[in-house]
């Protein structure tokens, strides 16, 4: 009888470890049109006829951190999830899009790049570093010790003290090497021109003293191109070393690669300095290969937004969304953020310091687009108020994580309801595909949203008017000027701008549409402007239209729920500098305000029937950032 | 280090846990069929066990061990089944949350196992296929004209004006004008859901219909083709569905054999 059950036991014990390896076996390959950059796949239309939507920023269980927060799916799940198919998230919530995303690019830490699930995994007479066996130890107790072995880790990461058996690239070669391969494998067999589009990236985790520098990576090309370039780590290296290595990859396989700032508020003013990374005065080389290397930044994300502080903008009322615990000092609150750092930490100052640093080399290092992404460390690209995962497994839905502390470790100062629903790309392609996303990186015809899918889109030249407005206006604009994310050289007249703004189609209306403009005056002293262009009817104050009051707001907390019975579905109009000054050197982005609607909060709370303390924000306009239109000198046409 | 430490460290091997999902897969056959012995206080060490040391081995090192090697494997091995199963007759698997949950996994994964490791059989694939085709079928593509307006208009108007010519009518919007074979997905995606359904739902006409809402607004359309997305043959999408099946048939089979071992329990949930 006893032989009988070992036999049966052993059976089962074969078939159970067989399964593991079977469902690799067979491992299906993608076509040469999944595999490619999508050129010559699909028809594409005459010129961008719609906007694309994107993560570029997404995390998954190779992501050293998001898999010691606790996240247990992978890449293939995000990738299911983004094209808007069902998932189960890592704590059993089934989880879908409203609508599916168009395009995803999957970021995960190139440092250690699935070492925290190989470390869980080892065996631990194997882990002979004192502090390795400890996070051990921590990641199989799970839970809340898996979060704090985490935190340990990042803030070793952070200050420089990272155990020499993660910190190795040569050590960590074979180990990325072989997730590096499948993952390429996997992104390719999701990758259908037309139909959505799946990009290799990696982040890039530069992170002195704590101040955030990261950067994400965005490859053009599918596995065949990519061949054997590995991810590049973050640590022990510099962002010029960042681009030599794209450089490199553009030479050595013909393909085409790009990098995306971080959201800069947690950089403690690193992100955009005066100077260079040595501290010295930064030079035309070191601008050109910036402006060349990183077209666009993420201007808003799950940890807050980075367009700009009231602090710099005492002026915007708009200005302070989303910098809630965020502004108080870099990624794991090591060191305190100070007024004077702001600058280099918020966007639009960015912009306005590529213009004096323009005037002064030359070259405008800071020339971007804009983007918004979500960072989020769940495998679930969402940035849907009423659909939030979370920033990571430790923050899943649930009664507790509004108010819960988020600092990484032990320190103070951030909540769970900081975290912003925020934010996507969107990019203006001709097709869905590799190529035609990417490209329209390279252009910067591409904007950033907190989670909104509106639809914007502006073109500037020199002599558009309200005739130029009219049915035909999309092909104009291409005609006759440029498009977002374009440079118009100065002739002697003002620019003008055509600019529209469509609501979301499944969201809600729209308060105004304002043109941000920044400029170096004549003393050579960065400026900034806000003018509401267009705005929803209401009732005005008085003669003046400046400042357009307040649109209302339909929210009712108890429900989470508002009306669109205010606001509008389009705003358009052609805008006109009114301040124009010849041989000023200028850029102009749209910003778009939506009519007040429910922060993910009051979703939780009605949910799982929480209080909310008076001191967390409940009701948020959300927003668009479009990429600039810069206006050049004519002297110095590039 | 306590006993309870030193169990507890043991515990978190990932040997101990596939051991202990062997033995719970024993228990398991056990107490399908015959009653097993707790007392048991005889170890054998078969070949298939030793075969199982050697492969574990060989994992790791990229290398089979030597007969030195092995036999300091299976001390190691025997020191551990004496302690794993003292362990058992202490009662240390319970109220450990880690043997907890890799035992509650093991039997889902056991469950699960039978759909992961065996290929469907034609007909089963088939169903199975016809069941879910909508998940393969290409998009449904329309193409049409289209125009916008800001606020709802007088029909009666527009539908003249419409029929003297189009271009020029409405609202300006940075919508396309004429739409070529686009998926419906993507129509919703620039107009909204309901927009796009109204229009699969529409016959294909030369006139113009309308007004229409839309997510943006109001639109008159004039709707020249409605391409039904084909399912395409099961050969051509085979690879994807034996993986979505694969994956669909081992969930099923996880609830299928918890609901079974659920329906003995009574639970009672203190209020």
């Amino acid at each position: 009888m006893q032989k009988k059950w070992i036999a049966a036991g052993v059976a089962a014990v074969a078939i159970a470890a067989g399964a593991a390896w079977f469902s690799g076996a067979f491992k299906e390959r993608a076509s040469a049109a999944q595999a490619g950059n999508g050129e010559d796949t699909i028809a594409l239309s005459e010129y961008p006829d719609r906007p694309y939507w994107g993560d570029t920023h997404l995390h998954t269980d190779n992501s050293v951190d998001a898999f010691g927060f606790g996240v247990r799916i992978g890449p293939e799940a995000a990738l299911r999830f983004a094209r808007g198919e069902k998932v189960t998230a890592t704590m059993g919530m089934e989880a879908q899009l409203d609508r599916p995303l168009d395009f995803l690019v999957i970021s995960d830490h190139s440092d250690a790049l699935g070492a925290t699930k190989r470390l869980m995994n080892a065996p631990s007479a194997l882990v002979r570093d004192p502090t390795l066996k400890r996070w051990q130890a921590m990641l199989r107790e799970g839970g809340r010790q898996s979060v704090i072995a985490t935190g340990e880790l990042i803030d070793a990461a952070a200050t420089g003290n990272i155990p020499e058996a993660l910190r190795d690239p040569e050590r960590q070669e074979k180990a990325t090497r072989d997730i590096w391969q499948e993952h390429l494998r996997i992104i390719d067999l999701f990758n259908e021109p037309g139909r959505f589009t799946a990009f290799a990236g990696f982040e890039w985790t530069l992170m002195p003293d704590g101040n955030n520098l990261h950067r994400v990576v965005m490859f053009r090309d599918g596995a065949p191109t990519i061949g054997d370039t590995l991810p590049f780590p973050g640590l022990d290296t510099d962002v010029t070393d960042l681009w030599d290595y794209l450089a490199a990859y553009e030479q050595g396989s013909g393909g085409q690669a790009l990098a995306i700032p971080h959201n800069s508020n947690l950089s403690n003013g690193m992100m955009f300095e005066m100077t260079g990374p040595d501290g010295a005065p930064l030079t035309a080389e070191y601008a050109a290969k910036r402006a060349r290397w990183e077209p666009v930044v993420e201007v808003t994300q799950i940890k807050g937004d980075s367009e700009s502080h009231p602090f710099l903008s005492p002026n915007d009322e708009f200005a302070g969304y989303g910098i809630w615990g965020w502004e108080l000092g870099n990624l794991p609150l090591t060191a305190k953020a100070t007024p004077d750092m702001y600058g280099g930490s918020y966007v639009r100052e960015a912009l306005k310091r590529g213009l004096s640093l323009e005037q002064r080399l030359g070259v405008n290092p800071y020339r971007f687009g804009l983007i918004g992404s979500t960072d989020s460390h769940t495998s679930l690209a969402t940035a849907d108020e009423d659909n939030f995962f979370g920033k990571h497994t430790g923050n899943e839905p649930g009664p507790d994580r509004a108010m819960a502390g988020q600092n990484l470790g032990t320190r103070e100062g951030r909540f769970g309801w900081h975290y912003l629903a925020s934010g996507y790309a969107a990019a203006w392609a001709r097709g869905n595909t590799r190529a035609e996303i990417f490209d329209a990186f390279k252009r910067r015809e591409v904007y950033a949203t907190t989670g909104s899918r509106m639809s914007v889109r502006i073109f500037g030249g020199p002599g558009f008017t309200e005739d130029s407005f009219g049915s035909d206006w999309v092909a104009t604009g291409y005609r006759e000027g440029v498009p977002m994310g374009g440079v118009l050289t100065d002739n002697g007249t003002a620019p003008a701008f055509m600019i529209e703004a469509l609501k979301d189609p499944e969201g809600a209306n729209l308060d105004r549409v304002q043109v941000v403009k920044g400029w170096v005056d004549a003393n050579g002293n960065p400026q900034e402007k806000i003018f509401d262009a267009a705005w929803s009817e209401r009732p005005m104050d008085g003669a003046s239209d400046s400042p357009v009051p307040a649109v209302g707001n339909t929210v009712d907390e108890a429900t989470a729920s508002y009306t669109n019975t205010i606001g509008a579905a389009q705003l358009r109009t052609v805008w006109s500098d009114p301040e124009y000054r010849e041989g000023q050197r200028a850029f102009y982005y749209v910003r778009v305000i939506e009519i007040p609607t429910p922060r993910w909060v009051l979703f939780d709370a009605l949910r799982f029937g929480v209080e909310l303390p008076d001191e967390v924000v409940k009701v948020v306009q959300e927003r668009a950032y479009t990429s600039p239109i810069w206006l050049m000198p004519a002297a110095e046409e590039t | 280090m306590t006993l309870t430490e030193r169990a507890r460290t043991i515990l978190r091997e990932p040997l101990v846990h596939f051991l202990l999902g062997g033995a719970l897969i024993f228990a398991f056959f056990a107490w399908q069929g015959e009653e097993a012995d707790p007392a048991s206080r005889v170890i054998d060490v078969d070949e298939q066990v030793q075969a199982q040391i050697a492969l574990t081995y060989e994992r790791t090192m990229q290398r089979p061990p030597t007969d030195a090697e092995l036999d300091a494997l299976i001390d190691r091995w025997v020191r551990e089944e004496v302690l794993y199963r003292e362990a058992l007759r202490l009662g240390l698997d319970a109220g450990d949350p880690v043997v907890r949950r890799r035992l509650a996994k093991k039997m889902d994964f056991l469950a699960a196992s039978s759909a992961q490791a065996t290929e469907p059989d034609e007909d089963e694939l088939a169903d199975w296929y016809r069941a879910n085709a909508g998940r393969y079928a290409e998009d449904t593509r329309l193409s049409f004209d289209q125009v916008y307006f800001a606020e709802q208009p007088e029909a009666a108007a527009v539908l003249t004006q419409l029929r003297q010519g189009w271009q020029g009518v409405g609202d300006p919007a940075s919508l396309p004008g004429s739409i070529e074979g686009r998926g419906l997905p993507a129509v919703a995606a620039q107009f909204g859901q309901d927009f796009a359904n109204r229009l699969a739902g529409m016959e294909p006409s030369a006139a113009w219909e309308g007004p229409v809402r839309s997510g943006v607004g109001w639109h008159f359309v004039r709707l020249r083709a409605v391409e039904v997305g084909e399912v395409p043959p099961l050969d051509a999408v085979r690879q994807r569905v034996i993986e979505d099946w694969r994956l669909e048939t081992s969930k099923t089979r996880e609830e299928e054999a918890y609901r079974l071992l659920r329906d003995a329990y009574q639970v009672r949930i203190e209020r």
